[in-house]
């Protein structure tokens, strides 16, 4: 029953292995594209028949044999939470690999032959997260998918900016992996295993330590913090958009950076035991997602405002794990996916007709490219909750969820967020799709291979949000207040950026001229980055001075000192050698008194 | 006191301060006249202990050819220096200490020695000599007279004029 | 006399020859010393073979006076030598084996 689960993992895996392994085939870049595109259509194809099916499976195999039961062990475990993801890994990804194509047309075969290996490597790690069983293989797929990261973001590892970001993302994400790493372990020592099965099973015993699991789970968040671009750790995230776009749309939009969130919604059992860690998980995500909106108000790359869009969503899904509604925030996991991916490929299109991410330097580009512009519009509405798109949907759950987790201060947050999110979306269409045209760009419609994936996804939005008006279960989605609510703000933040960036009009421009201090903070992106690098620096720099100094005083010094002390020891010694005769004899005859006295006394 | 005794009590007597002589007195060569009474003395123990022949050789060689052999290499140095040498110690101190501890030693032992039993009077060893000489050390007498034919060599060599 | 007589006052004339050595500037003067240890040696010896009538002895103390004559003339040649050259004969100056 395995078959399957195992068939998509596989299909990606080959597609790496050949790649990888003959540099022949890598070298004809098309056809490493068209390799990796079939594997991944292949892994689409099982895993939409494995979701549709709603088959179940589990399967372990041990990994390093024990006395008492195995360490650690491998397999996949196929339920409704990793199908949903199977089918939203492999689809973008499979998207965002045809696109590519595209895109990528300029780059020279062979360093396009190494994109698709890098991607049919990043689509087997993240399906090989989505389906560990346990902990430990989670933790092994999530360090091969943060590498994945280093080397798309690095993809133009000429450029210093590239390369810089890519060790930057590193960096950070790896200091929440210490914390991931350090809290299973521990897990595995209370419990003495790694796996959701058993481990679930013990909590619903009622068979978990109390005391330390909240220092356990707080530990294995700081994962989810990082890989999931929560404060403190979001830093990584809109630096990582030196990467080409597609790498942007599929993995620091609905894929990688949704781990964090997918491991606290996998873990969920478990977090339900430390309601405390919960909180956090709830605040910080609340906090996360107002921030990242108001440095989105400020940012003129359209990369960027996407970028911090995405870490305010992520923001939204970990504050409905923490208020207790996963299935809300893993909700609008799926639905941001998409309409994520839809913005960026939308915007790549952009970026690639003319050549700058500067919003200032678009303008009317709807007349030009009114397929992408479309995009872009639905992807907008789709963020900013508009109903009947799919965002509206996922976002009210969201929202109910907080609500009804008794989390009023989150909810404050989140609801002015949703003002927020509307505002710097169309602000970027304002800018950049309407409006007049900029002297200097010459925009043209991307080609088929782009446009191709951009109207898949319109109709994967537009088809997500009419399932659920059709459902009727939007009715059942918090008070009743909550829809218009959220309505409501949404309006009020596209009406504000129309105010602002199409009329001109003076009374939104003035209250733009109170809100300049916080605009300017949030332009510095709150002092965050510079404190990192000064830290970073601090304590690099600061441990090889001390190293330093280690090695020429005190190891250096013994060595001198040893020299020295041989020295001046030679030169005492040598005065015994004075060259006069009677000085020897005085020596021998010393000796003779010393054998007498060993004779006399010793020897008797 | 038998004779022996009286005689080896005046003999040792004079042996010991001539050695005093020769170690103490500035002047050099008054310390080589001291040292050939020294030598003299020490001829008159080798009768008192019944070797004549060691005797003769004593006088011959020693307080005659050595002694000789010292003056005149005092006058030599003496007369290129071109004044009288002096003799002056240094760390006497030292030297007494280092001497005496010696003395103590040497007699430390003797102390713990079984006193011999006084042994008759002996006869003269000279035929025994005679015969050990043209016996079994007849080769080191060969070779002893190699040896001094490269001493001769030897101080003719370095004591040969300068050019 | 004992055995012990004639040991102790060969003794003492080693001991006093050794001071002898050590303490005298002159380089003749060392050689003085010198030459009251051998014979104070010669005397141990002489006193051996007449204590134990082994002739052995006095065979030996007539090899070392022979040798000794031999060593002071090539010594006393050393000396002159050097006094050619360096115009002393104290041994404090004569330190050309100086490490």
């Amino acid at each position: 029953m395995a078959g399957p689960a195992l068939a998509v993992l596989g299909l990606p895996f080959a597609a790496f292995v050949l790649l990888a392994g003959v540099p022949p085939l890598r070298r004809r870049g098309r056809l490493a594209g068209a390799l990796s595109i079939a594997a991944v259509a292949g892994a689409l194809g099982v895993a939409l028949d494995l979701w549709r099916r709603g088959i179940r499976v589990e399967a372990r195999w041990t990994w390093i044999p024990a006395d008492g039961g195995p360490v650690a062990s491998v397999g996949v475990l196929v339920d409704e939470l990793s199908a949903a993801m199977l089918v939203l890994v492999t689809g973008i990804s499979f998207l965002v690999q045809v696109y590519s194509l595209s895109y990528l047309d300029a780059e020279p075969p062979p360093a396009l032959g190494r994109y698709y290996a890098y991607q049919a490597l990043f689509a087997f790690s993240m399906l090989g997260l989505v389906l560990a069983p346990g902990f430990l293989q989670m933790f092994v797929f999530w360090e091969l998918v943060g590498l994945c990261s280093y080397l798309l973001i690095g993809y133009w590892y000429a450029r210093p900016a590239a390369a810089r970001a890519a060790v930057k993302a590193f960096w950070v994400t790896k200091l929440g992996d210490l914390g991931f790493v350090v809290g299973i372990v521990m897990l595995w020592g209370a419990t003495g295993t790694f796996d959701f099965a058993p481990l679930f099973a013990l909590a619903a015993r009622g068979g978990l330590p109390a005391e330390g699991l909240g220092a356990i789970l707080l530990l294995v968040y700081l994962g989810a913090v990082g890989k999931s671009a929560q404060v403190p750790l979001h830093v990584w995230l809109p630096d990582a958009m030196e990467g080409p776009t597609p790498v942007s749309a599929l993995i620091h939009a609905a894929t990688m950076v949704t781990a964090g969130v997918f491991l606290v919604t996998r873990a969920m059992p478990l977090f339900a035991l430390a309601p405390d860690v919960l909180a956090l998980v709830g605040w910080v995500g609340a906090i996360t997602a107002f921030l990242a909106a108001t440095m989105a108000c400020v940012e003129d790359d359209i990369k960027r405002v996407l970028a911090y869009s995405t870490v305010s969503q992520l923001g939204y899904m970990m504050a409905a794990a923490g208020a207790g509604a996963p299935e809300a925030g893993f909700g609008h996991l799926l639905t941001h996916g998409v309409f994520k991916a839809l913005l960026f490929l939308a915007a790549g299109a952009v970026i690639h007709a003319l050549g700058t991410n500067d919003i200032f330097r678009m303008g009317g580009l709807f007349g030009a490219m009114w397929q992408t512009g479309t995009a872009f519009v639905v992807g907008s509405l789709a963020l900013a909750g508009v109903w009947p798109l799919a965002g509206f949907f996922s976002k009210e759950a969201v929202l109910a969820g907080v609500l009804a987790g008794g989390r009023p201060g989150p909810f404050l947050l989140l609801a002015v967020t949703t003002f927020l999110t509307a505002f710097y979306m169309f602000r970027v269409v304002f800018v950049a799709f309407l409006g007049r045209p900029h002297p200097g760009a010459h925009p043209h419609e991307a080609p088929v291979l782009m446009t191709g994936p951009l109207w898949v996804l319109i109709a994967l939005t537009v088809g997500l949000g009419a399932r659920a008006a059709g459902d009727g279960t939007a009715a059942a989605h918090g008070p009743g207040w909550l829809a218009p609510l959220s309505l409501g703000l949404a309006a009020a933040g596209v009406l504000l950026a129309w105010a602002m960036y199409r009329r001109q009009a003076p009374a939104a421009l003035r209250l733009a001229g109170l809100l300049a201090p916080l605009a300017f903070v949030a332009r510095k992106r709150y002092g965050l980055d510079a404190l990192y690098a000064a830290a970073y620096r601090g304590a690099i720099l600061g441990l090889s001075l001390v190293v330093g100094w280690v090695d020429r005083y005190v190891v250096d010094g013994l060595v001198n000192l040893w020299s020295a002390l041989t020295l001046r020891g030679g030169d005492l010694l040598r005065r015994v050698q004075s060259g006069r005769a009677q000085d020897y004899v005085y020596g021998v005859a010393f000796g003779v008194l010393v054998l007498f006295l060993w004779a006399q006394w010793v020897m008797r | 006191m038998t004779a022996e005794a009286v005689a080896f009590w005046a003999v040792a007597g004079v042996l010991v301060a001539a050695s005093l002589g020769v170690v103490l007195t500035p002047n050099l060569f008054h310390a080589v006249l001291y040292l050939a009474a020294a030598l003299v003395a020490t001829g008159v123990v080798f009768l008192l202990l019944a070797a004549p022949f060691l005797f003769g050789v004593q006088l011959l060689l020693y307080a005659g050819g050595v002694v000789t052999i010292l003056v005149f290499a005092i006058m030599l140095t003496e007369r290129l220096a071109g004044e009288r040498i002096t003799q002056t110690s240094r760390w006497i101190a030292n030297g007494a200490v280092l001497a005496a501890a010696m003395l103590v030693g040497v007699l430390g032992f003797l102390g713990r020695a079984p006193q011999a039993p006084p042994a008759p009077a002996a006869p003269d060893r000279t035929v025994d000599v005679a015969r050990a000489l043209t016996g079994p050390f007849a080769l080191p007498l060969e070779l002893l007279g190699a040896l001094l034919v490269a001493a001769l060599m030897g101080a003719a060599y370095f004591a040969r004029p300068e050019d | 006399m004992g055995l012990h007589a004639y040991l102790g006052l060969a003794a003492v004339v080693f001991a006093v020859g050794l001071f002898g050595v050590l303490t005298r500037r002159n380089a003749i003067g060392i050689l003085l010393g010198i030459e009251l240890m051998l014979n104070a040696v010669n005397i141990n010896l002489a006193a051996f073979t007449r204590f134990h009538g082994d002739p052995t002895g006095l065979v030996f103390a007539l090899f070392t006076i022979a040798i000794t004559v031999a060593e002071v003339g090539v010594g006393l040649a050393i000396v002159i030598a050097i006094f050619r050259v360096r115009r002393t004969v104290e041994a404090d100056h004569l330190t050309l084996l100086r490490g």
